[in-house]
């Protein structure tokens, strides 16, 4: 398109702004709708950060509670658990984020490798049905399938891998990978369906003309798929590197247990011990606005390196 | 246009579909309650709601007896308990929320109920309801005052009317299937040693269950609040009663700590020794309350140590339903301690005023006196009947010397949940006498009338305790009297919170506790896992604690005092 042309375009814009606004109102309806209800569940919320900076007392509430400044924030940095807690939901987050990832592109593209669409169809509908189970249900089976007598121990026995049922549950060392596993059980079909979609945004020709230079089925997914999804991965990424506080709460409240307290505790669950079973609100206002914190500098950091390396981003 | 036609069709179909579901429903309540026509009629039945911060089961909405109960006394409340939640979260949601049912039991939140200004003061009420009034002593009234010198909740339970009628015994022990007991001649069980020579030459003669499930020899519940099983038993070992978290040395009147004491390392050595030898499950501290429950259900648990309440109901149940109690799977409570020939107090007589916590109404409820009304009608010797007996003739009959008695039909009745839930009410969570009838000759309920008692157990059982020359659970294990005015120490410890340095030790402790002692039992070497857990333990500065109970025993102690004169 031509300057010029572009030019008269927006004219013409401008000219029947109100014309088009009529005629989109419905539109237009919709997104206020959407507005307001970001400002009531996202942005009225924030006003209980107040307590964070507060000795909160219910009974006083936040407009008579005494004021204290940082001081709960010391108490909270100062407190080794604490840490501790950073460090699980740091680990578990990262650990879910890289392996749900890999693991969706993998099946996206093998997905889409498979010839027939049929038993594509078939196999990505089964695939994506546990993303629908609740976490309660997951754990569930985790905890039937790896119990003593479950089927993981069962087969580890039958085939001599190890002398005696293995305990799962009572060591620290296997419980970020089991919470990973279950991410990854849980999630990789769901997750996959986004990437399946850039797939087929990729144009054929692009493929065709990868065959006539000899390009063999792997080298077509080398230098074909991935370059062609590799800004949804990106977008993707960054989207989800700001949830990786949001390392869960469900499984890890749910499989934890005390021998394995020290690895299991997320910052949710913290929020939950000390805010609401302890009645320390301000405390745990406290831990919840530094894990906010903490995800939007993930955010911006992440959306930066991403325009240094001049690919798709956020804002 | 066809289409769109068929889903206009479809539409008011399933929105006419709805709404003759809801007539429906209407009509059959309506049906169901045909004497109920009287309270409908006027339309005067008041509605409250209650939320209760235990886990409980469920009645259905049209329960037969809650609709009985509500013509005699115009007043249904609609009862929620907890699920899937802590009771701290659940009450610490409600306070966040600021909006109360009528009317609530927050457990170990209750002060942080009153704290919050969420509860209604009571003072000013308790003299128009002499049935309420009757509950307690001048003394026990006072026992239950806040901060601000007044009374906000009423503990519900272990208030016993007339003469005291116990049978089973509903606390904490050693318990052990009778098929066990059976095998070795009923020997006198009295240490923890001939307690698992026992279960180990069981389990030697019979690995399985007759239909080839593996036999599990004992396992110990670990789970959250519940691992109590696990963490208190060395106070009863040392022949004290439950005070709970601490132990109280009468000579003395000093707080004793029981997480520390030689008593305690034997407990933990012993369980390690039997762990190591695959005598303790090898799950028990990773599996869930409802896997326990399960386990127990099965009848392929030979013994474990728990409090009655938290498997008789559930897992009891089940045993008879699965008529594994023919089996000899039941269980028996056995006097244990550390040493042979010491007395045990792991049953006490008498009431216990729980002023931790109890039946409150908050400020969210817009009729006290409707709801105080209730209470009060809820404690009169025809509703409490009710309540716990059921329907005269329906679950229970009256003999000519006016008492009461269960038909085996009307037992298993009892026992099914299914039945329970469309037509036994109990009001569970409000308050309750037991103890002896105003009539003078029953029993308040009916698990503690002796004849009926004895008469609806497995022959196993008879068996068991005719040869220990017992009738009940209680003689299995002999009872004494509460040891002084301040027991139990619990009901202090169960309403610390984190504000106090006491109480950060005592969350502290309780954190150290629950990684620790499952490791320590767990342990190839225990000696090093204990002075490892006895270090992180001394870390969370024990001593706190301790002083504050100490504080509290002392003031308790002159309170009691007081009374004396």
């Amino acid at each position: 398109m031509s300057r010029q042309k572009n030019e008269q375009l927006s004219e013409i814009k401008k000219v029947e702004f109100s014309k088009q606004l009529k005629k989109q109102w419905v539109l237009v309806a919709w997104s206020v709708f959407f507005v307001i209800y970001g400002l009531v569940f996202y942005y009225a919320p924030l006003v209980g950060w107040l307590m964070g900076f507060q000795d909160y007392k219910p009974k006083d509430g936040i407009l008579h509670s005494k004021w204290v400044g940082l001081s709960t924030f010391k108490n909270l940095f100062s407190n080794p658990d604490y840490l501790g807690v950073i460090r699980n939901t740091l680990a578990m987050g990262v650990i879910n984020l890289i392996a749900t990832t890999i693991m969706a592109i993998l099946f996206a593209i093998l997905l889409n490798e498979i010839v027939g669409q049929k038993k594509k169809k078939v196999i990505q509908t089964i695939s994506y049905l546990p993303h629908f189970l609740s976490w309660i249900i997951v754990t569930g089976i985790l905890h039937d399938a790896l119990s003593g007598s479950g089927i993981v121990n069962e087969l580890l026995l039958k085939f001599h891998l190890v002398p005696q049922a293995v305990n799962f549950f009572a060591h620290e060392v296997y419980f970020w990978p089991i919470v990973a596993f279950a991410n990854v059980w849980k999630e990789t079909g769901w997750n996959a369906i986004i990437y399946l979609a850039a797939i087929t945004a990729i144009d054929p020709s692009l493929y065709e003309a990868a065959a006539i230079d000899g390009a063999g089925r792997l080298d077509k997914i080398r230098y074909v798929t991935i370059p062609g999804i590799k800004s949804t991965i990106i977008i993707l990424l960054i989207m989800n590197v700001g949830n990786v506080l949001n390392a869960g709460f469900e499984i890890q409240y749910l499989l934890g247990n005390g021998l394995v307290q020290r690895v299991s505790r997320t910052i949710d669950i913290y929020v939950l011990d000390w805010g609401i079973s302890q009645m320390n609100y301000s405390l745990g206002t406290a831990a919840g606005i530094f894990k906010s914190a903490v995800s939007i500098i993930l955010i911006l950091i992440c959306n930066e390196i991403a325009k240094r390396h001049g690919e798709e981003r956020l804002f | 246009m066809k289409k769109r036609v068929i889903s206009m069709l479809l539409a008011t179909l399933m929105v006419g579909g709805a709404l003759a579901g809801c007539a429906n429903n209407a009509g059959g309540g309506a049906g169901t309650s045909e004497d109920g026509s009287a309270a409908e009629g006027d339309g005067s039945v008041k509605e409250f709601t209650a939320f209760f911060a235990v886990p409980h089961a469920e009645i259905n909405a049209d329960n037969e007896i809650q609709q009985i109960i509500a013509e005699k006394t115009g007043v249904k409340v609609t009862e929620t308990w907890l699920t899937g939640q802590q009771a701290e979260e659940a009450v610490g949601t409600l306070i966040a929320g600021g909006e109360y049912p009528d009317f609530v039991d927050a457990g170990d939140g209750s002060v942080q109920m009153y704290e919050a200004g969420a509860l209604v003061a009571l003072d000013d009420y308790l003299d128009k309801y002499p049935n309420i009034k009757e509950f307690f002593t001048e003394q026990e009234w006072d026992s239950l005052r806040q901060s601000d010198g007044k009374i906000y909740w009423i503990p519900q339970f272990s208030n016993i009317y007339g003469e005291e009628r116990v049978c089973a015994h509903n606390d904490e022990a050693f318990w052990i299937q009778t098929r066990v007991l059976e095998e070795a001649g009923y020997p006198e069980v009295h240490t923890m040693d001939q307690y698992f020579d026992l279960i180990e030459s069981y389990y030697e003669k019979h690995p399985t269950m007759e239909d080839g499930t593996p036999i599990i020899p004992y396992t110990i519940l670990c789970e959250d609040w519940r691992y109590f099983c696990l963490e208190n038993a060395p106070q009863f070992l040392d022949g004290y009663p439950n005070d709970g978290s601490v132990i109280v040395d009468t000579d003395t009147m000093k707080i004793v700590d029981y997480n520390t004491t030689d008593t305690a390392v034997k407990y933990f050595k012993k369980l390690n020794e039997e762990y190591k030898k695959g005598i303790v499950d090898k799950e028990s501290f990773t599996q869930t309350y409802d896997e326990y429950i399960a386990k127990l259900s099965t009848g392929c648990v030979l013994g474990m140590i728990d409090q009655w309440w938290d498997f008789a109901y559930t897992a009891g149940d089940a045993l008879k339903a699965a008529g594994l109690d023919k089996k000899g799977c039941q269980y028996v409570p056995l006097p244990i301690t550390i040493e042979e020939g010491m007395k045990n107090q792991w049953h006490n007589s008498g009431g216990i005023v729980h002023t931790s916590s109890g039946l409150a109404i908050t400020t969210s409820c817009k009729d006290v006196e409707g709801a105080l009304q209730f209470v009060d009608d809820l404690l009169s010797q025809d509703i409490m009947n009710l309540r716990f007996w059921g329907v005269e003739g329906v679950d229970y009959n009256v003999g000519e010397d006016g008492m009461f008695s269960k038909t085996q039909e009307m037992r298993d009745n009892d026992a099914d949940t299914a039945y329970k839930a469309s037509h036994k009410c109990e009001y569970a969570y409000f308050p309750q006498w037991e103890g002896t009838s105003r009539d003078g000759k029953n029993a308040m309920k009916p698990e503690q009338q002796e004849t009926e008692f004895f008469d609806g157990l497995s022959e196993d059982l008879k068996k068991c305790f005719e040869a220990y020359g017992a009738k009940t659970y209680v003689e299995m294990l002999g009872t004494t009297p509460p040891p002084g005015p301040w027991y139990p120490m619990y009901t202090f410890s169960q309403t610390m919170t984190t504000a106090t340095p006491g109480g950060l030790a005592n969350k502290n402790m309780d954190d150290c506790k629950h990684m620790y002692l499952p490791k320590v039992v767990m342990a190839d070497d225990f000696d090093a896992a204990w002075k490892e857990y006895m270090d992180a333990y001394n870390a969370c500065k024990p001593e706190d604690f301790l002083s504050e109970m100490q504080a509290e025993l002392d003031r308790r102690v002159a309170e009691a005092a007081k009374y004396e004169n």
